[in-house]
């Protein structure tokens, strides 16, 4: 499915003083099956941004369209079935005495059959590299595991797209890189994901397109090197340093992941560029 | 987002009010509670009513708190009120319809009660919309100190308090987050009847409750680590002190509450 | 031995009950004063109980340990005037309803005067930036700031020794450089210990210590460990981009894109002129 928000626009609390214009006009489209890097500070409108994305909030200004039809008019429980939105700190909300149980509720919400509901748990599970947790208490496993284990209670759901709001927050970096290999892994197996990141390395490795936001309003959008060549204060360390070597060396390139700036410097240091 | 100050909460401003000494406010409200339960006369009600106006207006706290403060007992109210009315059936009948039949002590009672209500409510309010939490622990920690020869733990129940001012909001808003994480999750909280509705707060409460005991170990921990060993030897950051206006305060309640019941 | 040292730690053993194994066995180690010791390692590995350790919230199964000249496993009270605790989550460290009620606690508790009290208390809170932040209630402030009120809470109490229990793990980044750069300000003033998952935090300390499966597996300087791709690797230990970069190609540490791409622009003349001779 393609989501796409024109000048959407979101107030708090409006017509109150404690009025708060979060998003002032953002348009953005989601297309299927990439991956979305939403990258932003604090206050910067990324949180109210993606609970647009499955009307959780609704825009007080501007439409949000699903596959172009005006998704307001749709069915909202529908809807959110098909865009999954997982919150910060997922782990928050796990609460059955195994981890199946809990994985299995959203499913079972669908009203699925036992045998689906069971399918669409090792199927989530398996995704997330938690198949092996199953058996286990939610509440005895370490902070990655959790957090996992939460993103796969909203993934069995079976949602085309899957929202993740600060993925990472809060974990271990080698927590981080588990997490952050699942996007790739999820965009395989055919889900679009939309991912709301502080971290600018990560964004840099797993992000197909970038969009920066600033003070409620789209500050830039399009293909990483774009984003982040454009306007360095945006970007990742990988770049920070390739721009740095460009200065010294014009025509250098501009990779942006990890693996191609190691392998941009390699050749650099090699003599072969 | 913006936390939503709740009603009955702490309402800081500077008044007369905000400015006495948390005992003789407590002390004062208590004598007021007290006082109104022996207040029978429509007088006495309105020497009652018309001094916690007073207070009210003092408090420099917005009536709207306190509207807001008497919405959810105004059901309880209107039935006290109605009750009364129709089903006491004193004194000479006022009008009769019917088997409805209303009669002068139904309408003096209902009118009575109602009364003695809303002032309870207002003057509870008023208490905790003018008193810091921290000073109304402080105050009631001090009032429940001779008790300590008896084993009764004031100290402890003080810092019960406290702590417990302090994490209602954060439990509060881990309420709404775990809530808005279920509902992506397909939980559904307004639809069914009454006990499937209390079915679908399991989600909600069990990891509330999960969350709420993780809390008190870490707080139990950082506590101790910053030197907390109970009552012992400690000294309170901020001072009580009972000024000439808390005894003028004390004294006028005093008045206030013997009038209204002899009266 | 005299005990000069802020920190000392002799075959330093613990057990939970019902634990698999020590979580921490045969720990020895010193910080002198006004030092800076990073501590990392895997989850598990036995930092926080370290930390535990060193503030009495533990008693140690075996082995010594000595805080500020005390044993926090006997006198504990002694230890924590002398050495303040920063959690990880500053929402459950924070007693009182109001920021300046909640920076008292600790002198509270310890018992000192009044009025004295005010002065630390104000003093305290200037020193962390959040003068005027008296009244406020801590939900209503960010992590960076509640983290703040934390660490003016037990700069208050004036401790020698600081420690700091992964202190920024739940913060986002502008939240975890207002916490850090407040930490820097104390550093040879306090001793500090600082237990945390980034390394990058730790790239001014003095000592690194590498923690994994109860035992202490290295105690250097950070240039040395974090260029040493192995013992990083051994300890599921994450370098931060630039670095990682730098011991990746093989190039001496570095911090800043700058200085990698000059070590990458030396390296790559060295090599051309080699291969041109």
């Amino acid at each position: 499915m393609r989501i796409e928000l024109r000048d959407v626009r979101h107030v708090y609390s409006p017509g109150t003083p404690f009025a708060v214009e979060a998003l002032k006009g953002v348009s953005l489209t989601v297309e299927p099956g990439e991956v979305l890097g939403v990258i932003g500070g604090t206050g910067s409108g990324k949180s109210t941004l993606v609970q647009h994305l499955n009307l959780l909030l609704l825009p007080t200004g501007g439409e949000v369209l699903v596959d172009g039809a005006d998704a307001v008019s749709m069915d909202r429980t529908a809807l959110r079935r098909r865009v999954g939105l997982v919150f910060q700190a997922p782990e928050q909300g796990l609460f059955a005495p195994t981890v199946e149980e809990d994985v299995a509720f959203a499913p079972q919400r669908l009203g699925l059959n036992e045998e689906e509901v069971r399918g669409r748990v090792r199927e989530a599970l398996g995704l997330l590299g938690a198949g092996h947790l199953a058996g286990r208490s939610p509440f005895a496993l370490s902070g990655g595991e959790r957090r996992r284990v939460a993103i796969a209670g909203v993934l069995a759901m079976g949602p085309e797209v899957l929202v993740l709001d600060e993925p990472t927050a809060g974990l271990d970096p080698t927590a981080r890189g588990d997490l952050m290999g699942l996007v790739g892994r999820l965009k395989a197996s055919g889900v679009t994901v939309v991912f709301v990141s502080h971290d600018l390395d990560e964004v840099a490795e797993a992000a197909d397109r970038v969009c920066a936001l600033e003070g409620g309003t789209v500050r830039s959008v399009g293909a990483p090197d774009e984003v982040f060549y454009d306007d360095l204060s945006l970007a990742p360390a990988t770049v920070r340093v390739a721009a740095a070597v460009g200065e010294r060396r014009p025509g250098f390139g501009r990779p942006v992941r990890y693996g191609e700036t190691l392998a941009a410097l390699r050749s650099l240091m090699g003599g072969a560029a | 987002m913006t936390a939503v100050r709740g009603v009955g909460q702490f309402y800081p401003v500077a008044s007369p009010l905000h400015a006495l000494d948390p005992r003789a406010k407590v002390v004062a409200t208590a004598l007021l509670v007290v006082g109104l339960f022996f207040v029978d006369s429509a007088a006495g009600f309105v020497v009652a009513g018309s001094a916690t106006a007073l207070l009210v207006g003092a408090s420099r706290v917005p009536l709207r708190a306190f509207l807001g403060l008497l919405r959810p007992v105004a059901f309880i109210v209107a039935l006290t009120f109605f009750f009364q009315v129709f089903f006491l059936r004193e004194g000479p009948t006022l009008f009769g319809w019917g088997f409805v039949e209303v009669h002068e002590g139904g309408l003096e009672m209902g009118l009575l009660l109602a009364a003695r209500l809303l002032i309870l409510v207002t003057t509870a309010g008023l208490l905790t919309a003018t008193t810091a939490p921290v000073a109304l622990a402080d105050g009631i920690e001090d009032l429940l100190s001779p008790l300590k020869r008896l084993r009764f733990p004031a100290h402890e129940v003080a810092m019960m308090m406290t702590i417990a001012l302090r994490f209602i909001p954060t439990l509060g808003e881990e309420a709404q987050k775990i809530s808005r994480a279920q509902a992506a999750r397909g939980a559904d909280f307004t639809s069914g009847g009454l006990l499937a509705r209390a079915r679908a707060l399991v989600p909600i409460l069990v990891p509330l409750t999960i969350g709420a005991f993780r809390r008190a170990d870490e707080l139990a921990e950082a506590m101790e680590s910053r030197g907390y060993r109970g009552g012992h030897g400690r000294v309170r950051y901020r001072e009580l002190r009972f000024r000439a206006r808390d005894a003028l305060a004390l004294l006028l309640t005093i008045l206030v509450v013997l009038a209204a019941v002899l009266l | 031995m005299a005990d000069t040292a802020s920190i000392s730690c002799k075959d330093l053993t613990y057990s939970y009950t019902g634990g698999f194994g020590p979580a921490l066995s045969g720990v020895s180690f010193e910080a002198g004063q006004g030092e800076y010791l990073g501590v990392v390692g895997p989850n598990g590995g036995g930092k926080s109980t370290l930390v535990r350790l060193l503030n009495g919230l533990l008693a140690a199964d075996s082995g010594r340990v000595r805080v500020a000249g005390f044993d926090p496993a006997t006198e504990p009270f002694e230890v924590r005037r002398r050495a303040g605790v920063l959690f990880q989550n500053p929402d459950n460290g924070l007693v009182a309803p109001f920021v300046e009620d909640d920076v008292a606690f600790g002198l509270e508790n310890l018992g000192v005067e009044r009025a004295e009290m005010r002065g630390r208390v104000g003093e305290a809170i200037r020193a962390v930036g959040l003068s005027g932040y008296e009244r406020r209630e801590p939900h209503t402030l960010s992590g960076g700031e509640k983290q703040r009120v934390a660490l003016a809470g037990l700069l208050a109490v004036g401790p020698e020794v600081l420690l700091l229990d992964e202190p920024t793990a739940m913060l986002d980044p502008p939240g975890r450089r207002e916490v850090l750069e407040r930490v820097r300000g104390l550093r040879r003033s306090r001793t500090v210990l600082h237990v945390t998952h980034h390394l990058e935090e730790l790239f001014d300390a003095d000592r690194v210590l590498v923690l994994n499966g109860g035992r202490l597996v290295a105690d250097a300087p950070p240039e040395e460990l974090f260029s040493d791709a192995d013992l990083l690797r051994e300890n599921r230990l994450v370098l931060p981009t630039v670095p990682r970069l730098a011991v990746d190609l093989g190039l001496p540490f570095c911090r800043t894109p700058e200085e990698l791409a000059d070590a990458v622009e030396k390296r790559s003349r060295d090599n051309s002129g080699v291969e041109a001779r």
